[in-house]
């Protein structure tokens, strides 16, 4: 038979804050629109997909030119991923025939909200054709018992 | 030249060369993996007698130009030689307009006497980096055209629901009696997919006799990746207007 853990009030309100947090990220990342590479740290904001299922999140990070062994993957708290990788050649704004930035890249770096409580020390980490997948599985604090 | 064709208001085609009458007309338009506007790319790039024949002017896109030398192209165009007609998109379209471009499209194209229409594209797969072969999938305006590339070998996408700018091109076409087909290569959903754009390419080739070398869109796949990262970012905002998802939902079976 399922359980019910306790929660207490202050945790309650602390999700529901923390829920709210969220969506207003969520809304201000959609009205603010801003480059995807950052030259002042030389960094390109990779192309990224998060997906929940009943067990796990489940984020694919686009990462071409990536050298596998300088990929990381760092929890910056319970619900926040930093992801960084360098790649193999440095990339030039000229390269794309674009002559009025001046500016190259070696690097892809970005911050991803996971939407789900999951236990981030259980990450699952592989690279597959230039595509980074990380499988978080998820934390349940409580099930509703069925009367 | 410069001749505009007015197909309403909002939108027109302006033909910047003498167009040719009863070439086929393929569409490259920003999708799931941005398949067709890779596949489109690689064509322009590898047939070079593809020129700019004409372009769109309309006051439903966004108010941009893509510069190109220093000087202002229309984010929609028309590219042609003898045999083909190719319109491609450069930047994302914007959802709520979408019918509008399309329809001008294929009337255009109708006008011109195009013998068939062919949407070059993709369909999303889950866990695309594990599969190795990828497949293509093809649906037809009648039955004729299915049957026709069922013979070569295609497999039909039998059943489900179909969004974007190929759905409205294929029941436009039906509506007016214009053969026209979709060829959706299997692909990643909102990451750029050269694979995916090179099986198209092959499937294409198949039907048309059309030959286009893929190799060199496979060995510069990680630089056309990251080239189309920014596209493929605003496409997907779009694909998320247009409901795009939907294409992973079963039918309910009417007959």
């Amino acid at each position: 038979m399922a359980t019910k853990k306790r929660r207490s009030i202050f945790d309650i309100i602390d999700e529901y804050f923390e829920d709210l947090e969220e969506r207003a990220e969520r809304f201000r990342e959609t009205l603010i629109e801003r480059p995807s590479w950052n030259q002042k740290t030389c960094t390109i904001e990779p192309l990224r997909n998060i997906m929940v299922t009943p067990t796990e999140v489940i984020v694919t990070v686009d990462l071409p030119y990536t050298e596998e062994n300088t990929i990381q993957v760092k929890p910056l708290d319970k619900k926040t991923i930093e992801i960084s990788a360098r790649m193999r050649r440095k990339i030039r704004f000229y390269d794309f025939g674009i002559t009025h930035y001046r500016g190259e890249f070696q690097a892809f770096d970005c911050q991803t909200r996971i939407p789900v409580l999951v236990y981030m020390d259980k990450m699952k980490i592989r690279f597959k054709k230039g595509i980074l997948e990380i499988r978080l599985p998820r934390k349940h604090e409580y099930t509703i018992p069925i009367e | 030249m410069g001749e505009g064709l007015s197909l309403s208001d909002d939108v027109k085609i302006i033909e910047n060369k003498q167009v040719p009458s009863g070439a086929i007309m393929l569409f490259g338009f920003p999708d799931v993996g941005l398949v067709g506007v890779i596949a489109a790319s690689h064509l322009i790039s590898e047939l070079k007698n593809l020129e700019e024949v004409a372009y769109m002017d309309s006051k439903l896109l966004p108010p941009l130009i893509v510069l190109h030398e220093g000087l202002p192209h229309s984010p929609i165009r028309i590219f042609g030689n003898q045999d083909i007609l190719l319109a491609v998109s450069e930047t994302a379209i914007p959802a709520d307009v979408i019918h509008q471009i399309m329809y001008a499209l294929i009337d255009w194209g109708k006008n011109k006497n195009v013998k068939m229409m062919i949407s070059l594209s993709g369909i999303p797969i889950q866990e695309r980096q594990d599969v190795q072969e990828l497949k293509v999938f093809a649906a037809a305006s009648n039955s004729e055209t299915l049957k026709k590339v069922q013979d070569l070998g295609v497999e039909i996408l039998k059943e489900g629901y179909m969004v974007g700018p190929q759905a409205i091109m294929l029941q436009r076409c039906a509506g007016i009696g214009l053969p026209a087909l979709t060829l959706l290569a299997q692909c990643f959903f909102n990451y750029p997919d050269p694979e995916a754009a090179a099986e198209v390419l092959k499937e294409l080739a198949k039907i048309t006799g059309l030959k286009v070398d893929v190799s060199t869109l496979l060995e510069k796949g990680e630089e056309v990746r990251l080239r189309a990262r920014d596209v493929m970012r605003r496409t997907q905002q779009e694909l998320s207007k247009m409901k795009k998802t939907q294409e992973y939902d079963i039918p309910v079976y009417i007959s």
